[in-house]
């Protein structure tokens, strides 16, 4: 039915709910429709019919069953106190198994509930995507949109599934919570000698940035251009009239060059597609052929040299400084600590890596009387 | 207007409510390094003249140093005075006053905090009684150490006091003990697996790097995960806040593990770390069977320093308030001797003299 929506129409017109294109795949659009006054004034003011369906279905109750058993662990750390849950929500997480575990199925409590919150995120996911998939084609529609999901499902599975296969440990992924998977990007950034050197990170924030300007530039457009019926953009593409034709002189005057009423939408979807697909590719370059980004830009010219402008000269370590004075205080080791986590920082083969724990110092206890 | 103004209205309030976690300015950003690359120290001004002036308030009164500190005490003025014979008795009563105020101020308790009274009144200054009073000594020791042994690697001129970290309390703030690993801090430095006994790095975690020197994977060993990275991270994150500094006060912005372009106070940083862990292991830890039960963490052992117990949030201590120096105490500002005992005017049968 033929609707008139634009910011600057006031009037809601209350009607029967309308039940969409009358296609040949009727069942499954459920009856229930509402209208939302407030919903209204920033859209269409009709909520639904809603396409549930067994896509829908599946996908909402593997997502919910995720989300509330991510709930559940984080709960269950604070020893189920409803108060501190609520005050270091933003700091609980559900890690994902340590280190040792490799690709390995560790037990619930070791990075199990990571796995399996994970594995129930990434059903729902996926069949979000196949429900969004199938909708767009049972309208005749495109299928834009979920190819564009697609492109951030990419990045999603980079990050806890793709890229910990090809380095062999689930420990590589992000945890679930809300800080912390903040955290696991600034751990992420300075183990592999900082990310902005990660030329991939830099088109993907590229693309990232020039989205969020094509889209100001675009809506901006629209509606500077809606009193002339702007806003009606497949009309303005099939049958130019005067908002198209000023719009993109506009554009020409400026700038000198203008994409068409059709083109500026290719212009957004790619810019925001690439953002993840780009972006998903640095992910997946990180730790497996780069280990260190900082040092690939000063192989390959990115990095200039700044001059020091510290007034005293900068002292440099002295041998044997670096792993410092290190000593375990008993024989028998620290009272009742062994490590922190057996066997997960303890033994870690390599060069100059990370936490290790010395070997303890027999003579190194002794009570001044 | 009117429908613009209502929904306005509410979107500033609702900024509002969210700036409303976030600190009022100024803001002041220092370029500590080259010109645009983001070496920069932040600081609000206002909050830091807080601070000092907090600092300042708290400075005690003391009495006034002497011009002369005298000569050694003659032997047998004291009993069992292990580490400070080199003072004279004017200035080790003095300075035992000071300590009083440096570290028992809270208790209100005076000398009993340390010395044992006598159920006739008198008080027994030569009894190690009370377990203070060990615990004060291996302080002196300590606080010695630091001013003739560290004043090149990270005491600043003018070495320290007991009031440099003790502040008036009994404890000074920050100290640590062994997790064992509940969250009963509730703190969010235990919240994660990877962020318990990060405090370990300052007595009995080795080097935390976790960067590697090569570019590419296939040329290094480098297995350190994220985990290891992220418990590097809160130990760095702690020292920062323990300081109240940025992570590009000591480390370059673009490569945090390059000691070449990192400002000089990385490697005072690092002297201060193994500084700390040395006075941990060779100070803290052996007072372990002095400590009573009330003292000891959830592990059973005792307290232990790390940057913050000092620093308190400061880069330096107090921001370097002159109370903290401790070049007015001969006390703190050599290593102490033994006070010998008298000389025996009739020196039992075969005991040789005291030298």
């Amino acid at each position: 039915m033929a609707e008139y929506q634009n910011l600057f129409t006031q009037v809601q017109v209350r009607h029967a709910p309308d039940p969409g294109l009358p296609i040949p795949d009727p069942h499954n659009r459920g009856e229930l429709s509402v209208f939302s006054y407030w919903l209204g004034r920033i859209g269409d003011a009709q909520i639904g019919p809603v396409h549930l369906g067994w896509l829908g279905v599946l996908s909402l109750m593997t997502g919910g069953l995720s989300i509330v058993l991510m709930g559940l662990v984080m709960w269950s750390q604070v020893g189920w106190d409803p108060v501190q849950f609520v005050r270091l929500l933003p700091w609980l997480a559900v890690e994902p198994p340590s280190p040792e575990w490799g690709l390995r199925i560790p037990p619930l409590a070791e990075g199990g509930w990571w796995i399996l919150c994970g594995g129930l995120l990434t059903a729902a996911i996926l069949l979000w995507w196949a429900r969004m998939y199938l909708r767009a084609r049972a309208l005749g529609m495109g299928t834009h949109v979920a190819w564009a999901f697609a492109a951030a499902i990419w990045l999603y599975l980079v990050l806890g599934f793709i890229r910990p296969l090809l380095m062999g440990s689930w420990s590589e992924a992000v945890p679930f919570g809300i800080f912390p998977h903040l955290d696991w990007t600034a751990a992420f950034s300075i183990r592999y000698g900082n990310l902005f050197y990660n030329p991939f990170h830099m088109l993907s924030i590229v693309f990232l940035y020039g989205s969020a300007l094509l889209f100001a530039m675009h809506a901006a457009t629209i509606l500077a251009v809606a009193k002339m019926g702007g806003e009606r953009e497949i009309d303005q593409i099939t049958d130019r009239g005067t908002a198209a034709e000023r719009s993109q002189l506009f554009w020409r005057w400026t700038m000198g060059f203008n994409a068409t009423m059709e083109s500026i939408h290719r212009w957004a979807w790619w810019f925001a597609v690439l953002t993840v697909i780009t972006g998903g590719i640095g992910i997946v370059l990180t730790g497996t052929v780069v280990d260190n980004w900082y040092l690939w830009g000063q192989q390959h010219g990115l990095i200039p040299v700044y001059p020091e402008v510290w007034e005293a000269p900068i002292p440099a370590p002295l041998p044997g400084e670096l792993d410092g004075p290190f000593h375990a205080p008993t024989p028998e080791g620290l009272p009742g600590v062994s490590s922190i986590a057996p066997g997960a920082w303890s033994s870690l083969p390599g060069t100059e890596v990370s936490v290790r724990f010395a070997a303890p110092l027999t003579s190194a206890l002794e009570v001044t009387p | 207007m009117r429908h613009v103004m209502r929904p306005a209205a509410f979107l500033a309030g609702g900024l509002l409510l969210f700036l409303s976690a976030c600190e009022l300015p100024p803001v002041d950003a220092v370029d500590l390094g080259f010109r645009g690359v983001g070496m920069q120290q932040v600081d609000n001004p206002r909050t830091l003249q807080d601070s000092m002036d907090a600092v300042a308030a708290r400075v005690p009164q003391l009495a006034p140093t002497p011009d002369d500190f005298g000569e050694p005490a003659p032997p047998g003025t004291w009993e069992n005075v292990q580490v400070l014979g080199h003072l004279s008795e004017a200035e080790f009563n003095r300075f035992m006053l000071a300590m009083t105020t440096w570290v028992a101020q809270e208790t209100g308790q005076g000398c009993n905090y340390c010395h044992v009274i006598e159920d006739d009144g008198s008080v027994n200054f030569a009894s190690d009684d009370i377990y203070t009073k060990v615990v004060s000594r291996r302080m002196i020791e300590m606080n010695q150490s630091l001013n003739v042994n560290f004043a090149a690697d990270h005491i600043r001129e003018g070495g320290i006091n007991c009031w440099t970290c003790h502040q008036g309390q009994v404890l000074p703030n920050n100290y640590w003990f062994y997790s064992d690993g509940t969250r009963r801090d509730f703190d969010r430095y235990f919240v994660n697996e990877g962020t318990r006994q990060i405090e370990r790095y300052y007595l009995d975690q080795r080097a935390v790097r976790v960067i590697s020197p090569e570019a590419l994977s296939g040329n290094t060993d480098n297995t350190s995960s994220i985990q290891d990275t992220e418990h590097l991270y809160w130990i760095m994150i702690q020292m920062s806040e323990g300081l109240g500094v940025n992570c590009t006060f000591c480390h370059t912005s673009a490569r945090f593990s390059d000691w070449e372009q990192s400002p000089p106070s990385r490697v005072h940083a690092l002297r201060g770390v193994n500084m700390v862990r040395y006075l941990n292991d060779e100070y803290m830890v052996p007072l372990q069977d002095a400590w009573p039960e009330e003292r000891l963490g959830p592990m059973g052992d005792g307290p232990k320093i790390q940057c913050a117990t000092c620093h308190n949030g400061a880069w330096i201590p107090q921001y370097g308030n002159p109370a903290t120096r401790g070049e007015t105490w001969p006390a703190l500002t050599q290593i102490g001797t033994v006070h010998p005992s008298a000389p025996s005017e009739t020196p039992a049968e075969g005991t040789p003299d005291q030298p």
